[in-house]
């Protein structure tokens, strides 16, 4: 590549994460983990959709959602997903600080809307709706909780990644890492906007 | 051509353009209207229910191909494989969802 040729003198090359093959099968690779986690995600989709009417003794969905709530996590995980791509940019621009920043944003945007999942899910317990319930509860648990799981994921993921970067600094190693949980975070989000469409919005048309 | 080509590789502003926040920031407003149109949707509750679907579904995949080609890079050059994985797994997403709900529950 002769655009990153007077790179060799020890500066970061423009776009760090994609400057080495190894960076690139990175990224390629995780877009195929992605299109199996989309899979993976559409067959909780099935499900839920199947058994949504299936309430038994248990709250109907109209009765247990609350649309202010659903609608301030949508809020902080778009919020997230834009600090997210804000730490992208200045990753290519090498501003490291201003990327851990970002990233810091992140984390404590992905740690409040767990935190209003939790609550969220509490609530719904005392109001009698646990995962025994029905089988409307257990798919909206699994397919809630797993999303909510894969976010707990994502925010501990970042957390080691910030923890790396402290260590080692931004290299043509760590960039493509944080390349990639960028794009998982964004796809945490995607997954979100189909939840709050397919089980919140829907639920409450009925 | 060929002048323009080696004009534009040669200059160094073109080839080392950062992408400002601009889009990204338009992408998340983009997000954040088809959003509040869904929520309107459904708490205006107005509109029949047919309709409601229609329009929540159109604004989620709206939103979707937004995040996936402003955030997620994915219209950017060097993307045709990594966007082959996911209309992959996309396609088999919606056959899977059609055939369980159409085929095997109903």
């Amino acid at each position: 590549m002769s655009a990153h040729d007077h790179h060799l003198d020890g500066h970061l090359p423009h776009e760090p994460e994609k400057a080495t093959l190894e960076g690139r099968n990175k990224i390629l690779g995780f877009w195929l983990f992605l299109g199996a986690e989309t899979v993976l995600f559409g067959t909780l989709f099935a499900a839920f959709i199947a058994l949504r009417h299936q309430t038994l003794d248990g709250p109907t969905p109209d009765h247990l959602f609350e649309l202010p709530m659903v609608f301030a996590a949508t809020m902080i995980l778009l919020v997230s997903s834009l600090a997210s791509v804000f730490a992208v940019q200045a990753l290519h621009q090498h501003k490291v600080k201003q990327m851990i920043v970002w990233l810091i944003i992140t984390i404590l945007l992905g740690l409040s809307f767990l935190g209003l999942e939790i609550y969220e899910f509490n609530t719904y317990v005392s109001e009698g709706h646990k995962l025994t319930t029905s089988a409307f509860s257990s798919s909206f648990y699994t397919l809630v909780g797993f999303h909510g799981a894969h976010v707990a994921f994502g925010v501990l993921w970042i957390g080691l990644l910030i923890a790396q970067i402290f260590k080692k600094g931004l290299t043509v190693v760590t960039a493509p890492k944080i390349y990639v949980s960028a794009i998982y975070w964004h796809f945490i989000d995607v997954v979100w906007v189909f939840i709050f469409t397919v089980v919140y919005l829907m639920g409450k048309v009925g | 051509m060929a002048n323009d080509h080696s004009a534009a590789a040669s200059d160094p502003k073109r080839r080392h353009r950062h992408e400002g926040p601009q889009k990204h920031v338009v992408a998340f407003v983009l997000s954040l209207v088809l959003t509040i149109i869904a929520f309107a949707a459904v708490s205006a509750g107005e509109i029949n229910t047919t309709f409601t679907y229609i329009i929540l579904v159109s604004m989620a995949l709206l939103q979707v191909f937004v995040q996936l080609a402003f955030w997620m890079h994915l219209k950017d050059r060097g993307h045709l494989f990594a966007t082959m994985g996911i209309i992959f797994g996309i396609i088999v997403v919606f056959t899977m969802v059609i055939m369980a709900l159409y085929w095997v529950w109903w």
